[in-house]
Parts: C-alpha cells; structure tokens; sequence
C-alpha cells in the first residue's frame, strides 16, 4: 500500500489511486472539469494541476498515479498549482457565454464554483470577441448550448465507456472546437439524463428540468428509486412539498453514477392524481378514523375469512406490518401477481434496468410473505370464500385477474396512492404515501437493504402504509411497540433472519448487504 | 454611602412662569399655523404632495426592451435575494436565441413586501427598478398582488416618477447607461431629477 502525503498529510491509499483521488481521501477537492470518478480518465482540461516533488514541472492529478513516498501539495499549499488552475481557469473561460442569469447550470457549475474558488479575476476578453457557436440545440430530451462548453469530452466518453453509443462527438479544431451530435439527430437511448449530471457546466441541460426552478431553492432527500429490481441510489431534489427532479446518487456497488431515465422521470408520480382522503365507493368522503374503525370490525367479523394482498412496492417496514396485520386477523397473505420473483434478477438492458419494474420483491420474500401464490388466494375470492380483501396498494386493481376476484368479495380495502377509475372497485380507499413521503428500506436484486428517507409530507390525509397498518393493529388490539419506520425496522430485524444485526442507522447512506448475502460474500 | 450615587435635589420652586410660558407656546403655534403662510406642519393630501427623494423606494417598477417585451430574464436574483420572500417568478422560452429565458408569470406581494430594494441592486439586467408610487390603495389582499403587465405599465409612473435605481451615474456599466437613457426617451424619467408635478 503506497503512503502519500498531501499537503502535509500522511496517509496510504491502494495502488493505482490516482492523485487525485487520494487527495479526495485526504480531504482535499483538487478542482477539475475532464475527470469523472466513473468515467476513464482523459486529462484534457488541465484543470488539476498539482505540484509534486521531485517533478520538474506541475502535474495533472486525475492521471498521475500515486507511488509510495510521494510528496503533492494541492493548491491549498502550492502557490505554483493555485497560480496554474487560475489560469487554466481564464483559458476556459475566454469564450464562455456570460448567461448565468439564463442558465440552469448556474449554482451547481464548476466554472461558477471554481471561478469563485480561486479565479475572480476580471475578464480580458472582448465580448464581441469571443467565438459564436450554436445555442438552444434541441437534441431529444436535452438541450445543448455549445457556447457553454469547455469541451471536457466528459459526455463523449460516457457515450463510448457506459452506454457504448457513440452518439457525440466534437467537431472543428482549436477554439471553435464544439460538440454535436451525429447529424444533428436527437439522443435515443434511455441513460441521456446522465449526459446532464456529467456535463460540468450548461452545455447539457435537461429539457425536463428546463427554466422550472433555480437549483439553489432546492432541498436534496436521499432516496432509493422505486422504478426497478436494481434500487439505484438517488437524490431527490424538492422544494415547498413538491419535488422538482431526481438525479442519480454515487453508489460504487449498485448505479455508479448513473441511473435511466424511466427512472429520473419518476418524480413525476408523486404529484399528480394522489388519492388525499379517506372515502368510500363512489368517493363519499368518512373520517379517517372512522373508516378505520370500521375496517376492523368488518375484519373482525371475517377473522380468517380475510385475505391481504401486499405489494412489492411496499417498503421492507410496510410488507411486516402488512404481514402482521394479516397473522392478527388470521387471514391469508401474499403478494404475487404474475412472477415477479422470477425475473427480480433479469436485466432489460446491459446497464441498469432490471425487468421486475418493483423495487422490493426480494424485501418481501425475504419475509414470507407469498407461500401459497396469488393465484389461489384469487380463486378463494371468486368462489365467495373470502369476506374482507385487504389491497396494500389499490393499483393493483388495475390488474384485471385481481378486479375480476375483487368483485365477489364483499368488503374490498385499498390503501391507495393514485386515482383511477379501477379504484371505484374499493368499498373502503385509505389514502397511502408514496417512496418519497415516509422512511423506509427497500432489498434490491442482490439482497442489498438500501434506505431511503422522507423528503416531505404526504398529501392531505395520506399516510405511511406502515403506519395505516399499525393504526389498524392497535384498534385490533395486538400493537406494535413502534413509532417510526426505524422502530419497525428493529422489530422486523428481531424476526427475520435476513435482516439481523441491520439497523436503519447501519445501513448509512449505501445500505448494506442482508446478513444471508454478506455471509454469502465473505464465503465466496 | 458610595461616592457614585449622586444626591438630587427636588425640593425647588419653579413658580407659575413656566406654566404661562408654555400655554403661550401653544398659542404662539395654533395662531401661526392659522395665519402666518408657510409655518403649517399640514399639508392638503391628496391635492398636495410632498416631495419625496428621488432614491424613494416605492412600488416596483419592470422596464421594457424596445420591442416591449420585459427585459427580466427571470435569472431568480431578485426572488432569491428577497427577504420577504414576496416575487413569484415562472420562466418560459423566448424565441431569441441570445435571450432564451423570460418571465410567464411574475408576481409581487406588495402587502408582503418590506420595500427593501434588494431586489433592484440584485438585477443583473436592471430590468426591476423602484418608483416613488407610495399611496397604495387596495380593496382586497389579491388586488395588492401585482403582476408582470401592471409592473411594467404603473399608471402613476409618470405622475410620480422613478424611484430607487442601483448606483446612477456608473460610467464602467454601460448597459446601465443605457438603461437609463431609455428610462428617459420611453418614461420622460430623468434619474436625479424630481418628477411628477413638482
């Protein structure tokens, strides 16, 4: 293991560390536009210069490889590496537009970061002087201002290493040098949102996200996204409740720094058609603790004549209090419509989407849940054996096997987050949260508990769905000693073999292999 | 006793001439409102108005390219900076390529606002000046919510004339000059000078 000192620290990193990533671990943000820690390192913007000892002139950090002994002074202790990035700095910017004002990069730019940093030099460049190149270039789901780039091929390298479609290049030499895309046609593949998050300045900007808000009123929530098996890591920014965009959250062992764009899309649904109130079939409205109470005396009245339907949508905490609602009222549990179990490891494509479009599958077999199969609970419902039909997610209606099966069931209960037309089949709509409103923790395909956490209120009357069935559980009189998602958590852990030792606090930020599957790991 | 304290002596007798002389005062002062011109602390509002500094911060003000579209590029500064938290902003998409950006929506609260004219040294385009608009009527709370085409043709701007600007004479910022320049073919506002009616 080399041990490097930086800035007058000691410390030791594995070999083949760059310098600047060992800076990283030392504390020190050596600044940068080209490198990118999931990108092949290219070293064209000179913007990293260091100096180290025994090298005659400055060195980019991003390519030079640590060797043992090695002694860099960052431009935090070298005048020298401060004077050249400053440098640096004013080449890059010479012709830069001046758009701040109408660019949406602004406030999360490197040029603006880096400017303020250690540039704040004033400008020597004429502005009719500088090179005219083409703006508000509509390609697809971005848009490109040429102006704006400084042709770090950051973009062109993700296009070659991570999606392998080679759709942008640059053209022209020296300062006219622009990047475009091949004949001007739009971006097609399912990954161009992260073309955004790795362009460093406003060359790419997402159509979506376009002139809807300033980044810095945003407020950043870590989350999971609950679009598919893989539960890549996310951010989800939001402002005043409503969240605005999802960007992709760097997590080595799962999305790198990527995730697809179905799945930044997602935001989308948080908003939009949300069930807010507690009603009946034909949407008149009751109390919510009156509807509560009155699901159970019906399930009370149907004891083991009762039949839960979870969805693998539901947290890891929703699925066990869903399941001990269903083992209080002695009912029949599961949670299978189609085999989603069987493609939970299938991948759509060679990056990151996974066929099972659920983001907790594994969560809820690692449970129990789902023995007997749905198939023949549905056929219970249709033969008229079953008095109560509890929904964990009222979308499922939407499924016409599972409808057909609701329709001879007396009581349906659905704890709802959306509207539709499907939902009138409910006799009793709970209104449930999304992802986004509560604490949680979803298993992805490789047994990996990864948590996510609130980032607002839920709408109205909506609620956790752990928290619906815990309200349910105490007027049934078997409570759980829980308030919080992370109280639940502990319990489940108590219980499942899966979950043993983890707590919502181990997890961290990366969440962490099911004690199965680390056990597994460390074997292997 | 501590040598700090100090001993005050209240057993004076002012006699009744202080009395008398501050009736007189008062009489002095009624009689001098009534009749002596120009000593009156009054003055006939709305007919008259006081002159009020040419840096008043008053209502907004949103000035116009020439073409009469605003010149805001809804760049958030002003809405950022704001204390109040009382500008509203949406974007939208101009068709200029050079521009891009502009206001769909831009809204003030004045009842929220704290007339602090952060908003005004903020604006990179001095697109949100300040009149010395000050008698603000409303019948209802949404009345006094303005938007982007009653900020840009204030009724009273004339009568009343521009108020608080960023530094005014700044020969390095051309723009500014030439915002200014404009402010005066287009309004009749010379910054500096007094306008409306006196």
């Amino acid at each position: 293991m080399p041990k490097v000192t930086i800035d007058g620290k000691e410390i030791e990193v594995a070999p083949g560390t760059s310098v600047i990533q060992a800076a990283e671990q030392a504390g020190v943000r050596v600044p940068r536009f080209c490198y990118h820690d999931d990108l092949p390192v290219d070293g064209n913007c000179r913007m990293c210069m260091v100096e180290i000892e025994k090298f005659p002139k400055l060195q980019i950090a991003c390519g030079t490889p640590v060797t043992d002994g090695m002694v860099v002074k960052t431009q935090v202790t070298s005048e020298k590496a401060k004077e050249a990035q400053k440098n640096t700095l004013e080449f890059l910017l010479v012709n830069h537009p001046i758009d701040c004002p109408v660019c949406d990069q602004a406030g999360e730019c490197y040029l603006q970061d880096q400017y303020m940093d250690n540039g704040l030099h004033d400008s020597r460049t004429v502005i009719e002087e500088k090179i005219a190149k083409r703006k508000v270039v509509d390609i697809g789901p971005i848009m490109l201002d040429a102006e704006r780039c400084v042709v770090c091929s950051r973009c062109i390298r993700y296009e070659r290493e991570v999606t392998k479609t080679n759709l942008l290049q640059f053209v022209n030499r020296g300062g006219s040098t622009q990047i475009t895309t091949y004949q001007g046609g739009p971006i097609t593949h399912e990954y161009a949102g992260n073309l955004v998050d790795v362009c460093p300045v406003g060359a790419l900007l997402s159509k979506d996200f376009r002139f809807k808000m300033r980044v810095w009123f945003l407020k950043e929530t870590d989350s999971i996204c609950p679009g598919c098996s893989t539960g890549c890591n996310i951010t989800i920014d939001h402002r005043d409740g409503e969240a605005y965009r999802i960007r992709p959250r760097r997590n080595v062992e799962v999305n790198k720094s990527w995730i697809c764009d179905p799945g930044r899309d997602l935001y989308k649904i948080i908003g939009a058609g949300r069930v807010t109130t507690a009603h009946r079939a034909g949407g008149a409205l009751v109390a919510p603790a009156e509807l509560l109470d009155e699901v159970v005396s019906k399930l009370q009245a149907a004891g083991a004549n009762s039949a839960f339907l979870a969805s693998p949508r539901a947290s890891n905490e929703d699925a066990y209090a869903f399941k001990k609602l269903a083992q209080a009222t002695g009912g029949r549990l599961d949670f299978r419509v189609g085999n989603p179990q069987d493609k939970v490891n299938v991948r759509k494509d060679q990056i990151l989407q996974r066929e099972d479009r659920h983001p907790n599958t594994n969560g809820l077999l690692n449970l129990g849940l789902g023995v007997t199969g749905v198939d023949a609970l549905l056929a219970d419902c249709k033969a008229g054996k079953v008095q109560v039909l509890v929904l964990q997610d009222g979308g499922i209606l939407r499924d016409s096997a599972v409808a057909e099966a609701a329709k001879q069931v007396p009581y349906v209960v659905a704890f709802a987050t959306h509207q539709g037309p499907s939902l009138a089949a409910a006799h009793a709509v709970i209104p449930a949260a999304v992802w986004a409103e509560t604490d949680g923790t979803f298993t992805n395909f490789d047994q990996r508990v990864q948590r996510f956490k609130r980032a607002f209120e839920a709408p109205g009357e909506a609620k956790p769905r752990w928290e619906i069935a815990l309200e349910l559980l105490t007027r049934l009189g078997k409570p759980i000693n829980a308030a919080t998602a992370a109280d639940v958590f502990v319990e489940m852990a108590v219980e499942t073999k899966a979950y043993a030792d983890l707590t919502h606090r181990s997890l961290g930020p990366k969440g962490r292999p099911s004690a199965e599957r680390a056990q597994a790991q460390a074997s292997a | 006793m501590a040598s700090s304290v100090i001993i005050v002596n209240r057993d004076t007798k002012p006699g009744y001439y202080p009395i008398f002389y501050g009736m007189w005062l008062t009489l002095r002062n009624m009689l001098e409102t009534l009749f002596v011109k120009g000593r009156s602390a009054t003055i006939e509002y709305p007919e008259q108005k006081r002159n009020i500094s040419t840096r008043y911060r008053g209502v907004h003000l949103l000035t116009a390219r020439e073409d009469g579209t605003p010149k805001c590029v809804a760049c958030y500064m002003c809405a950022t900076v704001c204390p109040a938290e009382c500008i509203y902003i949406e974007a939208g998409e101009r068709p200029e390529k050079k521009i891009e950006k502009y206001p769909t929506r831009f809204e003030i609260d004045l009842l929220r606002c704290v007339y602090c004219g952060f908003c005004v040294d903020a604006c990179p385009e001095e697109a949100i000046l300040m009149s010395r608009e000050n008698d603000l009527v409303g019948t209802s709370r949404a009345e006094l919510v303005i938007d982007r085409e009653n900020l840009m043709h204030r009724g009273k701007l004339a009568e009343v004339g521009a108020g608080y600007r960023p530094v005014d004479h700044d020969v390095r910022r051309p723009v500014r000059i030439a915002a200014l320049e404009r402010l005066k073919s287009e309004h009749g506002i010379v910054p500096g000078m007094p306008g409306g009616r006196r």
